[in-house]
């Protein structure tokens, strides 16, 4: 198991897919941060919970998104390029070999979340220092921002693995995952408020404090957000297992 | 190796229709049949990619999925591109090691063997089909494995490289291992293999030694077409 996990981790050292998805992630996460701190109105980036919500918590929202796709491509790029037929060769109990890139996704999507939030954190802070505008987080705001978005993006990169295991096609698990977090989430949460904050990046965001008014506690968050990663990464074990590569 | 009564379905498309063979230890066998006709399914079922809907398909006595480690009993090569553009052939290589817990160092010693050397440290898209093809084998070959299994091996080497491959095959055979080599060309076939199996349309239609088969006045490309226009007609 060891040595599977090693083989994983190198697997995502040895291409540019997970550096250059994480290149596109803080780009768009210090573009994000500016362009808020300069559009949002004044009064609502006084509150420590509208700095949070609409300004650092683009890190959470990006960490997350990007390090689902980190997992599902972690599954979907060797269904592409056949290089699951020589790594089934090598290991073919196939369990384990989801089970070691479940470690090395959770690996990965922590590193992917604590580089969004930070990122976020540190230019939100300079984004408010240019606008005049004093930062009313206060230490425990940024550690829930920090802790929160790494343990969101973790999860939400196994439950990309896990997407990525069950469909294999890279293209519509990526579109899938997109619409989903763009389209599906905002009209659940937007017209359904009830079901929409148990939605699996509502649940990200209220781990790490954003909407504090309307969304789950974080820790209840957590939980449920492991239960859906559990899930999908119980399914992609079950239908990487029962179904043939050829 | 043994195949042992193996069907196996794709909706309603019977690709593999009770076949039945094994393989010798220290035989070269030749996999024939027209595209279609179910090679890359058995192949597939033999490495346990995917499940027979009857039959065994054995190799060593086990599923492959049983094989407590199969890299030392198996090498395959299944296609000539199972590898990331943008990964060195080098990384390909160490990945596959540390998942079979394999000696780093074998790593450099498959690349020397199948002479791809300081090439291997490029990404693969750089690489040609030969050398593809070459990389592939370095990988089956990693563990030592007793048994060989490749998909048109020959695919893309130059003329030396055919002649390399072809040395290579027969030594391994003489030193007791055994190769089952899928392929088109049967002019090559007919100089590397001892043994030929044919299947066509996911039937089993010939399990002779070559000079059996191609004896007789025949050549094998003569046996080889007769035998699959046979189920036509």
């Amino acid at each position: 198991m060891r040595a599977q996990l090693r083989a994983e981790v190198l697997k995502l050292r040895s291409t540019r897919t997970a550096v250059g998805l994480l290149g596109a992630m803080l780009a768009l996460v210090v573009t994000a941060v500016v362009l808020h701190g300069y559009g949002v109105p004044q009064e609502n980036l006084e509150a420590p919970s509208g700095q949070l919500t609409l300004l650092v918590g683009w890190g959470e929202v990006l960490g997350a998104l990007f390090a689902g796709l980190l997992g599902a491509m972690s599954f979907t790029e060797e269904v592409r390029h056949g290089t699951i037929r020589p790594a089934l060769l090598v290991s073919p109990r196939r369990g384990r070999v989801v089970a070691a890139k479940c470690s090395a996704s959770l690996l990965a999507g922590l590193v992917f979340g604590l580089a969004a939030t930070s990122a976020a954190a540190v230019t939100g802070r300079i984004a408010l220092a240019a606008r005049g505008q004093p930062v009313t987080l206060d230490g425990g705001d940024y550690v829930l921002l920090v802790a929160g978005g790494a343990a969101a993006a973790a999860l939400w990169a196994v439950i990309g693995l896990g997407v990525g295991a069950m469909v294999r096609s890279q293209v519509p698990t990526i579109v899938g995952l997109l619409a989903w977090v763009l389209f599906v989430e905002s009209l659940l949460v937007d017209n359904a408020p009830g079901l929409g904050r148990f939605a699996p990046g509502a649940l990200g965001q209220s781990i790490s404090g954003l909407h504090p008014d309307t969304l789950l506690a974080p820790a209840v968050s957590a939980i449920v957000l492991a239960l859906y990663a559990a899930g999908a990464v119980g399914a992609g074990t079950v239908a990487t297992v029962r179904r043939d590569f050829v | 190796m043994t195949m042992n009564h193996v069907t196996k379905r794709f909706g309603e498309v019977v690709a593999v229709d009770d076949v039945s063979f094994s393989l010798q230890p220290g035989t070269v066998t030749g996999f024939l049949g027209p595209n279609g006709a179910g090679k890359t399914t058995t192949l597939r079922l033999l490495v346990g990619l995917a499940e027979p809907a009857s039959g065994e398909a054995l190799v060593f006595g086990h599923r492959y999925a049983a094989l407590d480690q199969p890299v030392h009993q198996v090498g395959a090569v299944l296609e000539s591109n199972d590898f990331h553009p943008g990964r060195s052939g080098r990384d390909h290589l160490r990945i596959l090691a540390l998942a079979g817990e394999v000696p780093a160092s074998r790593v450099d010693e498959v690349l020397e063997l199948v002479a791809l050397g300081p090439a291997a440290t490029n990404r693969v898209k750089t690489f040609s089909l030969g050398m593809r093809q070459r990389l592939g084998l370095a990988a089956a070959l990693l563990g030592e494995p007793h048994l060989l299994m490749l998909d048109e091996p020959a695919n893309g080497l130059d003329p030396a490289g055919v002649r390399w491959l072809r040395a290579f095959l027969r030594s391994f055979a003489e030193g007791g291992g055994t190769v089952l080599v899928s392929s088109h060309v049967l002019a090559e076939v007919a100089q590397t293999v001892d043994r030929v199996v044919i299947i066509d349309r996911g039937h089993l239609v010939a399990d002779a030694a070559l000079d059996d088969l191609a004896g007789r006045g025949q050549t094998l490309e003569d046996a080889y077409v007769e035998l699959t226009a046979d189920i036509a007609s």
